[in-house]
């Protein structure tokens, strides 16, 4: 006779529920999957080329990282910090760097809504997605009192003033246009700050951008 | 005591964007075997017992294992085979494990193929796909592409050591010129023109400080090379097969942000190292490499090398990492011309990626061949003529980078 030994399933975590879904995604995206959708034939009949469309939803599970994207829907931008060595990131770290730390478990803590330019550039050209908002301030600044910078764009400023370790406050969209995504904010210059007066190297960077404006306003 | 690691031969097809008149990446791979062949007449395909693939993206490619398209195209069915990804550093990291297995003593004969179909999107959705390798939660809808990633680092790089635009604008004019004597190079079959640090200067704004100029080319390319034992080289290029010394792999954060107070590195290095504007995976293993091949002063030492120009910053970077200049010395390192052909080392004499091109897992292993070629005396069959042959090099440095500088590996490579 034989007998059947029913063990209980070891369980790592509830499975969540998701009975809310917020979706923005633009009215002309379709999941069609693979196509192949035309093709195309040397005037000498010797090479072909055809066009293949792929078109696919992915879903990013956020997991142990949530609190901080949740968190952007809030208004808030949430740290982690090691109980053991103290060190804070933003971006976050679910477990600690140090090796030391064993990989220690990291805290969530509220990040203060301060920061300071590590480094920065201004970007001329991006990728598809970005093209019409250019010029672009992209900074690598450092909220708070975090261990490593976070990039993200500086706007309320010409791109010519931005300077190194200069103050920055973290401004959110309103809430109706936040998407969860690290796009929610932006950095603007501290209340009282004040450009250095133009030199060399900002006219560079002016005349370097004046095409940028000219074709981005071509840019259908 | 373990076995050395040797290098036979290499080749690639045309680099370009759109047709080379080897779009399928099969029949390049065949095509770049054929010319090793009539290189190395005693290597048959018979003698290859592992081909290791050399691959970035499946974005590119829209085939999930295109190696085995590409193996089997070969008659190489039975033969052990894989892909290596590494991001920018795909073809460096592949011919580590090339090396990897010839130094075990589990292979004899390993064929390396690498290859990139940038031209299969635009150049916008290129660059967008590129930066899939940067953590898209925190960064691809901010910084969208690698050229503003890098813009940020080296324009605090160039601040902390007193480097000018024009400083580094020299190496995106060298680099394009010097492929203007490599007819396989992509601004050699398009652009076609000798270029001047003005030419850069004056060059459209991509992040400042760095302009078109400055940055390397989108391509389409294979490449191929044969890493074997040296009883095998000896068998089949007695009078022509280079050494591989010295090899160092290392690593670094994803998010260039990451590396102000990593305490990996602080324990290394020390305070504020790599900070934003350092490679340190590029110094690291630069030093392993270097441990390995014996080399005190890679200055004096070294007689050229095929480095990862992604940018003309970053190759300016690179040289910091690789121990040829310091803090102090840099900038006037960069004005002395110290890496053009008449400098103490030469660079990227083959056009690197700025002017052959950048078919991501080809170019590592492009950067290989340009540097056997060198070694093995085959630059005035290969380029258009002398102008780029480095004389007399007995020892090159082979460099592949990925990333913000998150994995980089260096080889020497010496001749025989």
């Amino acid at each position: 006779m034989s007998v059947t030994i029913i063990r209980k399933k070891k369980k790592f975590a509830d499975k969540p529920n998701f009975s809310e879904k917020k979706m923005y995604r633009p009215s002309d995206v379709k999941e069609t999957g693979l196509a192949f959708i035309g093709h195309e034939i040397s005037d000498d009949g010797k090479v072909m080329n055809q066009f293949l469309h792929y078109d696919q939803l992915y879903t990013i599970r956020h997991g142990w990282n949530s609190t901080f994207f949740k968190g952007l829907l809030e208004g808030k931008i949430w740290g982690t910090r090691c109980p053991k060595c103290g060190d804070i990131w933003v971006p976050i770290r679910t477990h600690c760097w140090n090796l030391d730390c064993d990989l220690e478990i990291t805290e969530w803590i509220e990040m203060p809504l301060t920061a300071k330019v590590h480094t920065w550039t201004i970007a001329g050209w991006s990728g598809r997605s970005s093209l019409k908002r250019l010029p672009i301030i992209l900074v690598y600044a450092v909220i708070g009192d975090s261990k490593v910078a976070i990039a993200n764009e500086l706007h309320g400023i010409n791109p010519w003033d931005v300077e190194f370790q200069m103050p920055l406050k973290v401004v959110f969209k309103p809430q109706e246009d936040r998407v969860g995504a690290v796009t929610d904010f932006h950095f603007e210059p501290a209340e009282g700050w004040t450009p250095s007066p133009m030199n060399p190297e900002k006219e560079r960077i002016k005349k370097l951008i004046e095409p940028v404006y000219e074709w981005v306003k071509t840019m259908k | 005591m373990t076995r050395k690691v040797c290098i036979v031969g290499g080749s690639t097809t045309p680099f370009d964007y759109g047709p080379t008149g080897f779009e399928t990446i099969e029949g390049g791979a065949a095509e770049c075997i054929r010319e090793v062949q009539k290189d190395v007449p005693n290597f048959s395909l018979r003698d290859v017992d592992l081909m290791i693939y050399s691959h970035f993206s499946v974005h590119f490619g829209h085939q999930l294992c295109s190696e085995w398209i590409i193996h089997d195209h070969l008659g190489l069915v039975g033969v052990p085979h894989y892909r290596v990804e590494n991001g920018g550093n795909t073809g460096g990291s592949a011919l580590y494990a090339a090396a990897l297995a010839v130094k075990s003593g589990q292979h004899d004969v390993v064929g390396v193929i690498g290859w990139e179909t940038m031209d299969s999107v635009s150049q916008s959705q290129g660059s967008e796909f590129i930066a899939l390798a940067s953590d898209i939660r925190y960064e691809l809808l901010v910084g969208g592409i690698y050229p503003i990633y890098y813009a940020a680092m080296a324009n605090k790089w160039m601040k902390d050591n007193n480097v000018k635009e024009e400083d580094v604008a020299s190496i995106g004019a060298k680099n394009r010129n010097h492929a203007m004597d490599n007819p396989k190079a992509q601004w050699y079959r398009n652009e076609h023109k000798y270029i001047t640090v003005d030419d850069v200067m004056n060059s459209r704004l991509i992040s400042y400080p760095i302009k078109k100029y400055d940055c390397c080319l989108m391509s389409r390319g294979v490449a191929f090379l044969l890493v074997c034992s040296e009883e095998y080289a000896k068998k089949v290029n007695p009078d022509h097969y280079c050494t591989l010394d010295g090899l160092g792999l290392s690593s670094c954060t994803i998010r260039a942000g990451d590396r102000l107070n990593f305490p990996g590195w602080t324990e290394r290095y020390g305070e504020g190292y790599p900070e934003m504007t350092e490679f340190g995976a590029c110094r690291a293993s630069a030093e392993m490499a270097y441990k390995m091949a014996g080399i005190k002063n890679p200055l004096k030492e070294i007689d050229l090398g095929e480095i990862h120009d992604a940018f003309s910053t970053s190759e300016a970077q690179i040289y910091k990492a690789l121990g040829l200049a310091d803090t102090e010395n840099i900038a006037q390192f960069l004005r002395d011309e110290q890496t053009h052909m008449h400098g103490e080392i030469p660079m990227n004499p083959g056009g690197g990626l700025m002017g052959y091109g950048h078919p991501v897992g080809a170019t590592g292993i492009m950067s290989s061949i340009e540097c056997f070629y060198q070694l093995a005396g085959m630059i005035p069959k290969k380029h258009l003529g002398k102008k780029t042959e480095v004389p007399d090099a007995s020892c090159g440095i082979v460099n592949s980078h990925a990333g913000t500088g998150t994995s980089i590996s260096n080889f020497i490579m010496r001749r025989h």
